[in-house]
């Protein structure tokens, strides 16, 4: 039995006692505690230490609002997860957890010396001091201030847990499953459509679960909670989720929500993911999502052992824990009134009530009478003591305001606190409600919504069990009343700071606990000037830690307002922005880790590159063989082999990622005429044109060769990354230009596996092969395309090449692909056939000089850039582009060719991307005339080669220009870009 | 050129096979590969739909999201002039032959694309949950009836979905993103199996 639990109270299971280990010390709790209120139970207050002066910290509330106790989780390696509020995490057997940012220990911390020192560290210290000189900051002050600062370190092993994602629609979706969510819940399913009501604790009830005397409709809360939670299971259109945190309310009534699955279990099946998000779109969503009670701001309110009275109610009337001996209360609101009496009826000393108000409602006086409890109104607490915990507390009284000298001490083990309830708006201000300042609430409440929403309880501001009831009610669709019985929901002042005598320069009143925020930090960052809260906010970093606020913002709001002199209208709210409540990467991440991190596209053929020790390389979505090394080549021996053996004899490689578009109807030819630069009017059926495609600009966004089948049919091709960007454009210009036209455009991209065979050997390789097309030099000639059949399936074959050699592009059905690349791989055999990957095809087109949109090209470059105005219809009267190709600066001299260019050293591979100056000797910084596109080693020539963009670069034929690389600069020649076979001779090779 | 061209059969592969646990318990999930099939993708003019329909015997309907089924054949209508034909390879030699023969009468499009796509065969009591992990459509019955069609996304991935029956849906995507959408069955499936509460 633990020293402080209270048998026959609370929610717990004694009958189950389970151990679990905090700071390496076993202790024992029941089922259906937290790990705080475990601790609690046995004592333990101390749980932290604070962020920035290491204070000693407890715990602050019951539940997700926790500021203070955060500490680590340990699931076993691979599963410790930092800065878990104790409030929020399950009791199980076996269950660890550590204390963080401390050392050695929690109770005897090193850096605590940052308190002592803490003069030196105000708002905005960091940045003040630490900017001289500049060049410390990265390497010495900032991972010094991250040692010191901070809290739990984060995980440094790949998290082994696996996740869930999924998307669910509903009428109604409640977020918050106390009075208010349920009587929502019951209304809306009882007249039909989906109903989800979440709820981030483990059990459903809210704020019903801490008040087991108020009675509902005649019965007890708990009995009208089990009845009502009955009813809901039992309906087949209400899904009841538990252990789900609304962590956002997004666009078209669309909420994320994070539902915990494992995290509460000892041993949990490793297939079992941790962790779902669940999209949820709702028809209207209702956020009765509650209120959290505020802190009070005075000197020391951080000790361990300081928490809210509601906090310390839930611990009492949930967990079957008093949070102490010997309770002082310290208050502005009635609510913490109910606290204390509860605890005096568990046997637990009141030591005093401290309330800030001049008049207190005579029935709670009389309550407190009753119970021998003292009240002392219009007093204040100036300080408390105690190095671990609370240990006394120093009252002292007020007149109209002001402090009186004579400060009595208190001896206590907990102090209880409340400055009253702040409405969480956070969920109606995600979907962009507008809030307005409520004064009698002293807080922020929803107005006008933005979604479908409605608001109901205690976050809309409504107090009172049956008020709350009748509004859920009312949301979730019927009029309703309920009887409800309650002890007294009360009233309160809201003060903007809590007034003391102390030199108020020389305490520590903390306003957020998470970011070691106090008081005086908010009133220096408003003397320094900052005026907006959202200002406020950063200077001092309050509102910005893994809580965001929740107990801190409208006490920060208070104070700047007091501080600035306007009414707090005037001083704005900071935004609240998903997530609610913190959210773990992989909760986000969902399914999408491995294979479904992201498509990878991989053709037919790319099983049997894998196979065959192909490297990969990235191209778009795809993944394309870059080279295929044998007996351990490194990329430029297999490249220099592969480049030989295509030049040879046969190469066989694999183009199906090409993008392809085929084009029909009776007006294709015309469309491809206002698409491309080129014309395609008199291109006959069987015959293939290299086509250029322009953007508005004028520049080129892709090309590709396309092959005329019919009349009224083109098979277009566009490069790898292109594809989907192609088909976009062209159906946004015909549907949005020229919708006369009768084309259709389909993406067959994925229907046609491609082979490419090139070499002189290629047309004896697939002739025994081929059916119903004659292959020969004049029936099939470069730039031809047949439809007929190979190894008796249907094929377009082209005759086209982008090596330079005789060249063959196989199109056969995708699902084929791989089966004829092993025939013809396997008849090549004779040839020595050698399969290679992206990088030759680079060097093979490279040496002939043809360009690689994207890599030759980076957006800014024309036709006659590239030296390619021969691919400009010149007589078509419109195309994509050709309005711009006469701009003034598009015609201008000085613009940057497309030039081939040959290093003086020849065995010197420029680096791609390097600049090219003209004058090496001239003063830094120099002025760059291009770069470096394309460069290789070609061993078909014994030299390097490369292609650049050059200011003017055809004028400069001829003249050497110089490259800067690390080592050195090199010299190098301008030259035509075509470095093989100019005269094609090598493409009719019989 | 030789007189005899050499014409074995290829073997078809369509890239990806289907993990044990789709298939382990078929009363929650049961995700099948569809064989080989035939694909075209038709475009036709709204004012010819009538006689394209009449002249074809292809039951080509009217509404964006229906679709017609037969036997050997399904038709889904996915925009204001496309629809996709999916037939038994048993058919397929009569739909070439029909799409060739309405495109020389008519002003459209009739573009093969068998295999572009692979199939899936979803049933079972959860396949709607199965489905709903990457695609974010209303799939309860009322909304998502059976015969609805429509092209959508699963995740990262374009897919075309069809209901057949309450518990039953076919699903098509292009080729190379078949083992992506499939690698989120089986992740589901996986769970699904230690999951007590399904």
């Amino acid at each position: 039995m633990n020293t402080f639990r209270r048998p026959g109270r609370g929610r717990t299971h004694p009958e189950k006692e389970l151990r679990f280990s905090f700071d390496s010390k076993v202790y024992t709790g029941y089922e259906g505690d937290t790990l705080a209120s475990a601790l609690i139970a046995n004592g333990v207050h101390l749980v932290g230490r604070s962020f920035k002066y290491h204070r000693p910290r407890g715990f602050i509330g019951a539940g997700s609002e926790e500021a203070n106790a955060l500490v680590a989780f340990d699931r076993g390696p691979g599963r410790k997860t930092p800065n878990v509020r104790a409030t929020t995490i399950e009791l199980f057997e076996g269950l660890v957890a550590h204390s963080q940012n401390n050392w050695p220990d929690v109770k005897f911390d090193v850096a605590a010396m940052n308190d002592m020192f803490s003069v030196f560290f105000p708002a905005g210290f960091y940045n003040k001091t630490f900017m001289w000189p500049k060049s410390f900051w990265d390497k010495v002050y900032e991972p010094a201030i991250r040692r010191l600062a901070g809290l739990g370190p984060a995980p440094t092993q790949p998290d082994k847990d696996h996740y869930a994602s999924t998307y669910g629609h509903c009428e109604i979706l409640i977020a918050g499953a106390g009075p208010a969510g349920i009587a929502a819940a019951l209304a809306a399913s009882d007249a039909g459509g989906r109903v989800i009501l979440a709820d981030e604790q483990v059990e459903l009830g809210g704020s019903l679960l801490s008040v087991p005397q108020a009675v509902i409709e005649g019965m007890p809360a708990w009995q009208w909670l089990e009845n009502s939670l009955e009813i809901l299971r039992a309906r087949e259109n209400v899904r009841l989720m538990p252990r789900t945190t609304v962590i956002g309310y997004y666009h078209d009534n669309f909420l994320g929500l994070v539902e915990r699955l494992t995290d509460h279990e000892r041993s949990p099946a490793a297939e079992l993911p941790r962790e779902c998000l669940h999209r949820i779109r709702a028809g209207r969503a209702v956020l009765a999502t509650g209120a959290i009670e505020r802190p009070l701001v005075f000197a020391d309110n951080d000790r361990p052992g300081i928490m809210l009275a509601s906090a310390a109610q839930t611990y009492l009337n949930r967990y079957g824990v008093v949070v102490g001996d010997n309770v002082a209360v310290f208050t502005s609101h009635d609510s913490a009134y109910e606290a204390a009496f509860d605890l005096s009826d568990a046997n637990v000393r009141i030591a005093a009530i401290i309330d800030l108000r001049e008049g207190v409602p005579e029935a709670l006086l009389e309550e407190a009478n009753n119970r021998g409890i003292d009240v002392t109104t219009s007093a204040v607490v100036t300080g408390t003591s105690g190095r671990h915990r609370v240990r006394q507390i120093c009252v002292n009284t007020m007149k109209n305001g002001v402090v009186e000298g004579g400060a009595k001490t208190i001896i206590c083990d907990a102090v209880l606190v409340s400055g009253g309830w702040t409405p969480s708006v956070h969920l109606f201000s995600h979907s962009k409600g507008q809030l307005k300042w409520c004064q009698r609430v002293g807080a922020y409440l929803p107005d006008a919504p933005n979604e479908n929403t409605l608001c109901v309880g205690a976050c809309n501001g409504t107090f009172g069990l049956s008020n709350v009831l009748e509004e859920g009610a009312k949301a979730g669709g019927d009029g309703r009343t309920y009887k409800t019985s309650e002890p007294l929901s009360g009233t309160g002042e809201i003060f903007q700071s809590v007034p003391t005598d102390r030199d108020q320069t020389r305490i520590k009143a903390f306003v957020d606990f998470q970011n070691d925020v106090t008081d005086k930090d908010i009133k220096l960052a408003v003397r320094e000037g900052f005026r907006s809260i959202e200002h406020v906010k950063r200077y001092t970093t309050n509102g910005m830690a893994t809580d965001q606020g929740k107990t801190s913002n409208l006490n920060a709001l208070q104070i700047a307002s007091k501080a600035i002199n306007r009414p707090i209208e005037q001083v704005g709210l900071t935004t609240f922005r998903p997530p609610y409540t913190p959210t773990t990467f992989g909760a986000v991440l969902g399914y999408r880790d491995g294979d479904s991190f992201e498509v990878t596209r991989k053709t037919s053929v790319d099983m049997w590159a894998e196979e065959n020790a192909a490297v990969f390389e990235p191209v778009g979505l795809w993944r394309r063989a870059r080279y295929f090394p044998r007996n351990g080549e490194d990329m430029q021996t297999a490249v220099n082999r592969e480049s030989a053996a295509t030049r040879h004899s046969l190469g066989i490689f694999d183009a199906s990622t090409l993008g392809k578009i085929e084009i029909v109807g009776p007006d294709a030819a015309e469309f491809l005429n206002r698409m491309y630069t080129n014309p395609w009017t008199k291109l006959a059926a069987g015959r293939c044109r290299y086509g250029l495609l322009l953007g508005e600009d004028g520049y080129i966004t892709d090309d590709g060769v396309i092959g005329r089948l019919a009349d009224d049919r083109f098979h277009v091709t566009t490069t790898t990354g292109g594809a989907p960007r192609v088909l976009a454009m062209m159906e946004d210009f015909l549907q949005t230009e020229w919708p006369s036209l009768d084309v259709w455009l389909t993406s067959v991209t994925e229907q046609w596996a491609v082979i490419a065979l090139n070499g002189p050997n290629a047309r004896k390789l697939i002739e025994p092969f081929v059916d119903g097309i004659d292959l020969s030099l004049k029936a099939f000639p470069h730039m031809a395309v047949k439809e007929g059949k190979i190894c008796g399936i249907e094929t377009r074959l082209f005759r086209v090449s982008f090596s330079g050699e005789l060249g063959f592009e196989i199109n056969v059905p995708a699902h084929f692909g791989r089966a004829l690349w092993e025939t013809l791989y396997k008849a090549g055999e004779q040839f020595d056939i050698t399969p290679y990957g992206t990088e030759t095809m680079h060097v093979l087109r490279a040496e002939k000089g043809f360009i690689i949109v994207g890599q030759d090209t980076d957006g800014t470059v024309t036709p006659d850039d590239a030296g390619m105005s021969w691919a400009i219809g010149k007589k078509k009267p419109d195309f994509v582009g050709k309005r711009s190709l006469a701009r003034p600066d598009l015609v201008a001299s000085g613009r940057k060719q497309l030039v081939g260019l040959f290093t003086e050293d020849p065995e010197i591979v420029l680096q791609e991307g390097a600049q090219i100056v003209a004058d090496r000797d001239q003063p830094i910084p120099m002025h760059m005339i291009g770069h470096v596109t394309s460069s290789y080693w070609s061993s078909t020539l014994g030299r390097s080669i490369a292609m650049a963009l050059v200011k003017d670069g055809r004028t400069l034929n001829g003249t050497n220009v110089f490259v800067p690389m690390p080592e050195q600069t090199h010299v190098a020649k301008i030259g035509g870009t075509v470095s093989y076979d100019p005269e094609g001779a090598r493409l009719d090779v019989v | 050129m030789s007189s005899e061209p050499i014409t074995d059969l290829l073997s078809i592969d369509q890239g990806i096979s289907i993990p044990d646990v789709l298939t382990r318990h078929p009363e929650k999930i049961d995700v099948r590969l569809v064989g080989e099939r035939c694909r075209y993708n038709i475009r036709v003019q709204r004012e010819d739909l009538d006689a394209v329909r009449a002249a074809s015997a292809l039951d080509l309907p009217d509404k964006i999201g229906a679709s017609s089924a037969t036997q050997d054949r399904k038709i889904l209508c996915l925009g204001p002039d496309e629809w996709i034909i999916v037939a038994h390879m048993s058919e397929a030699a009569r739909l070439r032959r029909t799409c060739r023969d309405i495109s020389q009468e008519f002003t459209l499009s009739t573009v093969d694309i068998s295999h572009r796509n692979v199939a899936f065969s979803l049933t079972g009591s959860l396949v709607a949950n199965l489905i709903n992990i990457g695609c974010p459509l209303d799939l309860a019955v009322d909304r998502f009836p059976i015969g609805k069609s429509t092209r959508t996304v699963f995740e990262n991935a374009e897919i075309m979905l069809l209901r057949e029956s309450k518990t039953g849906f076919y699903l098509e995507t292009w080729r190379s993103f078949a083992p992506y959408v499939c690698s989120f069955f089986e992740k589901f499936a996986t769970a699904t199996q230690y999951d007590t509460n399904t």
